[in-house]
């Protein structure tokens, strides 16, 4: 019994001298005002929710200032900082802030945010499933496109935007390769559409091309994981509203490549992410890291391969045994 | 350990095995399927542009087929050749539920299909219904031009 006493008062003793070793200090507490233009509720939940770790304003429990659950926290609110400040929300632009907040509630949808480990010890984080609805609420009416969209009251004059013929590229290899060392695949419009989605949020639709080895792995039913060799070209446009309330497809945005090659890509979850910006298809990222960003977004889809598609059906076979039975 | 219970076990991971299988994840709703009774399917042939109807919350996708692709890539314009097949594909969209803010094709509603045959106008077909067959249209002659009003969506 004395024994376990003794080794009690040098554990206590230990941890109390723990205690003087603190986690570099951090910026822990200066108030951030309120988002400009956003709901006093939508505010508060996400001030609840998030601010702990994606703010310059901590409210921490006391059981998180003591080592060595400080490390964790400093580490989480330094990670959680680093890839999104909401105190930093007046230097972002418009549709930056728009595309933010859909980027956070999806975080939210998807299970990832706020940090399980963190809502297991501060439960008053969770949100509610009427936060999430509130939530939601707001999202509607921030997206680019209303769900009716007003019809512009003069035609746009046919053809506007086309690009002019001369000013289409001509030589690809000239279009210079991302900082990941991605070359440009000029082919791409050549390649069967798997998909396409019509995206309110920001006002822009995409059609999603998948190559030959893509089609195949879909009409084989391989697609988890994809073989080498598949790549998706997700291109985007901007969203034009027509006379009749009808949209068509604008000016061009982005292409989007994710090259599947497990061995090649291993660091970066086994695809090599790339893409080109505007018409005269700039390479997009500050650094070779910049495809981070793009598994960051897709991590939600991890068990299906970091894809978020589900491809239409292209089996060939499939169709053609219907016409040999007509 | 009692029989049962490796018995339960075992299920467990034939099941769990099973499920691994089928997480193939394919659109097939928004797909063409056997049953349905139409010439070739539109799918696989090249997609010229698309389009969204949010009022009815629908989207379409115009696909080609060589010929038609090879002429919408260089002319603007409703000329296709002799040989050209277009088809526009209609779907009912549903919300996308990997991301809050995209919408994606559910059941396809419609296909029609204009063929250029000689010197005759062009032959519109079109197929609805579930499975998809063959019915009368009474606007032929309008949805033709809306169709064949449609450019090549342009990248770079
Ligand atoms: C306990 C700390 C913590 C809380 C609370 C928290 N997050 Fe995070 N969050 C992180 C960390 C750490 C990262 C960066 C690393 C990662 O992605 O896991 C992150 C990343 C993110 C990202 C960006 C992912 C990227 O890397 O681009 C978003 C968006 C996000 N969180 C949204 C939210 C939202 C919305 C809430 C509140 C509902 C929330 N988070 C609450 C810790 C937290
Ligand atoms: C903010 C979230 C987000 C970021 C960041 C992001 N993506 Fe995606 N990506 C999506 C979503 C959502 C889809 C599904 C299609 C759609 O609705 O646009 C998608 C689809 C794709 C596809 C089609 C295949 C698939 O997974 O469905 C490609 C290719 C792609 N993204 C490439 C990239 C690349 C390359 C980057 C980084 C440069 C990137 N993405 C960054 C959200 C993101």
């Amino acid at each position: 019994m004395k024994k376990g006493l003794k080794i009690f008062a040098i554990l206590l003793l230990v941890f109390i001298a723990l205690q003087f070793w603190k986690p570099e200090e951090i910026e822990y507490s200066t108030p951030t005002k309120d988002f400009t233009n956003v709901p006093a509720e939508v505010n508060t939940i996400l001030r609840n929710s998030c601010f702990d770790c994606h703010s310059n304003t901590v409210n921490l429990a006391w059981f998180d200032k003591i080592t060595p659950a400080n490390f964790i926290v400093a580490s989480h609110i330094k990670d959680g900082r680093k890839a999104l400040n909401f105190s930093d929300w007046d230097k972002l632009e418009k549709p930056k802030q728009s595309a933010t907040l859909y980027y956070a509630f999806n975080k939210i949808l998807s299970g990832e945010m706020p940090l399980k480990s963190y809502t297991a010890l501060h439960p008053s984080a969770k949100l509610e499933d009427s936060s999430v609805e509130v939530l939601k609420n707001y999202l509607t009416t921030i997206a680019v496109r209303k769900t009716n969209p007003a019809i512009p009251s003069i035609a746009a004059p046919k053809g506007i935007e086309k690009i002019l013929p001369n000013k289409k590229i001509t030589d690809y290899t000239k279009v210079k390769a991302t900082l990941n060392n991605i070359s440009y695949i000029p082919d791409f419009r050549n390649w069967k559409a798997v998909s396409t989605s019509d995206r309110f949020d920001n006002g822009s639709m995409r059609i999603i091309y998948g190559n030959e080895i893509a089609v195949k792995a879909i009409a084989e039913h391989q697609t988890n994981p994809w073989p080498d060799g598949a790549i998706f070209a997700k291109t985007a446009w901007k969203q034009k509203i027509e006379a009749d309330g009808t949209i068509s497809a604008g000016a061009f945005i982005q292409v989007e490549f994710m090259i599947k090659d497990a061995k090649k890509y291993e660091a970066t979850k086994g695809w090599g992410w790339a893409r080109w910006k505007g018409n005269d298809l700039k390479p997009y990222g500050d650094n070779a890291n910049f495809d981070q960003e793009c598994i960051s977004c897709h991590n939600p889809v991890k068990n299906n391969d970091y894809v978020f598609t589900t491809p239409l059906h292209l089996d060939i076979n499939k169709f053609n045994i219907y016409n040999k039975n007509k | 350990m009692k029989p049962i219970h490796s018995i339960i076990i075992v299920l467990i991971i034939i099941l769990s095995g099973c499920n691994r299988n089928n997480e193939n994840n394919i659109n097939e709703k928004a797909s063409v399927s056997a049953l349905d009774a139409l010439p070739e399917n539109p799918l696989l042939l090249s997609p010229i542009t698309f389009s969204i109807n949010p009022n009815k919350a629908t989207m379409s996708t115009l696909y080609g087929n060589k010929i038609a692709f090879q002429h919408a890539k260089i002319k603007a314009d409703s000329s296709y050749p002799n040989g050209a097949v277009l088809y526009e594909v209609t779907w009912k969209q549903k919300a996308d539920s990997l991301w809050y803010g995209a919408n994606i094709p559910d059941k396809i509603i419609s296909v029609e299909k204009i063929q250029f045959t000689g010197n005759t106008a062009p032959k519109y077909e079109l197929y609805a219904g579930h499975p998809l067959k063959k019915v009368s249209s009474n606007d032929e002659n309008k949805r033709t031009t809306i169709i064949l009003s449609k450019g090549m969506v342009e990248t770079p």
